[in-house]
């Protein structure tokens, strides 16, 4: 009777959880492809006969959607090239290397990450202007490696620690430098620490609004401000376009997202925890 | 090995470089930002603390800063009480568990924007399945582009979801690691399931609740993207945050001095909420170098 009841009570919660976490996501990709007259019908409808035609009305109303996908694409790879670069470099340092500064500016990096992000867009903007770098995806990648540079920094750290340093030695003995060493040797053994880094800066990068809305304007808009307009646009009236860009900007995050699952959770364990 | 000073300053130049232009050279332009009216840092003069007590003789500010409070403390409970709830429930063994992890993580991969896109959804009092769902049994639908309250409430809805799996997943880690043979001691000194969590789970996952809740304070509090997207801290700027207020301030009323000054308030915040653990980290640190 006991066991039942606590059966019970787990496939209850299952069902809460499928609820809670997947119905949003899994009603606007479903009403994406509905017609118009079924996304509104409720209880929901199963059974449909799926169209494209939002995908259509989107592709042509929304031609700039499309350009910002592409340009949240290259801001996203610049930006974690950078960052996992940085992190790698930085986190070799502070695993193989001692001392009172060393620590001292290891302490700095976890400091810094309570600086908010609107507050350095404030001092930031006339020095982008200053500098021509408006409206470019070089600003962007720039502020996206950089909050994330703290926390890669301490999960390469823990990667690298978990790597011998007679590895180190060996090479030095062979008569290779700290950079081959560090980019032949070590690189190639963390490389699921460096995967972990770049699943944060990925998900971040793609997804991010405020410095996108308050750095960019025209030529390095991303997919998330498109979309911001095209829900101020909005007229109450065509969900299925709404919906569709949606589903656009999401999908490929979120089955990358669950590609990756194992390598978020390692990098959530080893950098939240630590560091 | 021997090593040369170069060598370690090149491995640290690219992060150490990026925070520095990025984050500490900015903070500390904004210190004199906030005590001169400038626009956009230009044609700057002098005011010394009259930023300060503009914005805090703004009732905008207040609101501002007591509507960040409220939301603040309602997310940051919710999400580690259901995240503790969801970490004990994994362990414990579910149907699935590797689907459902799958699932609960879903939410992480969700933009700000495309979050508002579902939730407006949800809840629009016309088409909402939620809304619907909500007459259905009998409830008033929430009337978020009208009632400030509601307004609020769907932020906090929407803030929850969007960060129950960061929290989640650090409080399952932690729980794994209580080593199994603990509870078996336990169980065979015969304490019941609640005493097994008070005596055993809780004490050990201690820390990682308190850096959960450490990293959510932090992150809570720079809220924007909700807010801005969903209500635009609108009707009549009583659903805006701190964030919004300096974003207003700063790129709508061309009043740079006192956005400076809220954003400088922002971070004194934020070290204040993170004074403890830091000197925590700072001993650990000191001790480590001896």
């Amino acid at each position: 009777m006991r066991r039942s009841l606590v059966r019970a009570g787990k496939l209850l919660a299952v069902a809460a959880l499928l609820l809670w976490s997947l119905a949003p996501i899994g009603l606007i990709l479903m009403a994406s492809f509905k017609p118009e007259r079924d996304i509104f019908a409720f209880p929901p409808r199963l059974g449909f006969t799926p169209t494209l035609e939002h995908y259509a009305a989107l592709w042509q109303r929304w031609p700039e959607f499309f350009v910002a996908l592409g340009n949240s694409l290259i801001v996203t790879v610049l930006a974690t090239l950078l960052a996992v670069g940085a992190s790698l470099c930085s986190g070799y340092a502070y695993s193989r290397f001692r001392g009172t500064w060393l620590e001292a500016s290891a302490f700095g990096l976890i400091v810094v990450r309570l600086v908010p992000p609107i507050v350095c867009t404030l001092p930031l903007f006339p020095a982008v202007n200053a500098l021509g770098l408006q409206d470019t995806h070089l600003v962007l990648a720039l502020l996206y490696a950089t909050f994330f540079v703290s926390l890669g920094t301490f999960v390469m750290r823990s990667f690298i620690d978990q790597i011998p340093r007679e590895l180190d030695e060996a090479a030095a003995v062979d008569g290779a430098g700290r950079f081959t060493t560090l980019f032949r040797i070590i690189a190639p053994v963390a490389a699921q620490g460096m995967l972990a880094v770049a699943v944060f800066v990925i998900v971040y990068a793609w997804n991010e609004f405020l410095f996108a809305f308050i750095f960019t304007s025209t030529r390095a808009k991303t997919a998330p401000l498109v979309l911001a307009e095209i829900v101020g646009n909005f007229d109450g009236v065509e969900w299925g376009v709404l919906f569709a860009a949606a589903s656009v900007q999401l999908a490929p995050v979120l089955i990358f997202v669950w590609a990756m699952q194992k390598y978020l959770v390692a990098g959530l364990t080893a950098g939240a925890t630590k560091g | 090995m021997r090593e040369t000073l170069a060598t370690r300053l090149a491995l640290l130049a690219p992060t150490q470089g990026l925070v520095l232009a990025v984050l500490v050279l900015p903070a500390m332009f904004l210190v004199w930002l906030s005590l001169h009216t400038s626009s956009f840092g230009i044609n700057a003069t002098w005011v010394g603390l009259a930023n300060y007590t503009h914005i805090l003789g703004d009732a905008y500010f207040w609101r501002a800063l007591r509507n960040t409070a409220v939301l603040v403390l309602i997310v940051v409970h919710a999400e580690l009480l259901l995240g503790l709830l969801m970490a004990l429930l994994f362990a414990a063994g579910l149907p699935m568990r590797r689907l459902m992890l799958a699932v609960v993580l879903a939410p992480y991969a969700v933009s700000e924007v495309a979050a508002v896109v579902m939730w407006r959804y949800l809840f629009d009092p016309d088409v909402g399945h939620v809304a619907y769902a909500l007459q259905a049994v009998g409830l008033p639908a929430l009337d978020w582009a009208v009632n400030p309250t509601h307004g609020l409430v769907l932020v906090a809805l929407l803030s929850v979801w969007l960060h129950l799996p960061f929290t989640f997943m650090i409080l399952y880690a932690a729980r794994l690691a209580v080593p199994m043979e603990l509870y078996e001691a336990a169980r065979i000194d015969g304490a019941s399931g609640w005493q097994a969590f008070r005596r055993v789970t809780f004490p050990l996952i201690l820390p990682a609740i308190l850096i959960a809740a450490l990293f959510r304070l932090i992150f809570a509090f720079r809220l924007f993207s909700e807010v801005w997207l969903l209500t635009g801290g609108g009707p009549a700027r009583s659903t805006e945050v701190v964030a919004v207020y300096l974003y207003l301030e700063a790129f709508r009323y061309n009043a740079f001095g006192p956005a400076a000054a809220t954003g400088w308030l922002m971070v004194l915040g934020s070290l204040l909420l993170a004074a403890p653990y830091l000197w925590r980290l700072a001993r650990e640190r000191a001790r480590d170098a001896a």
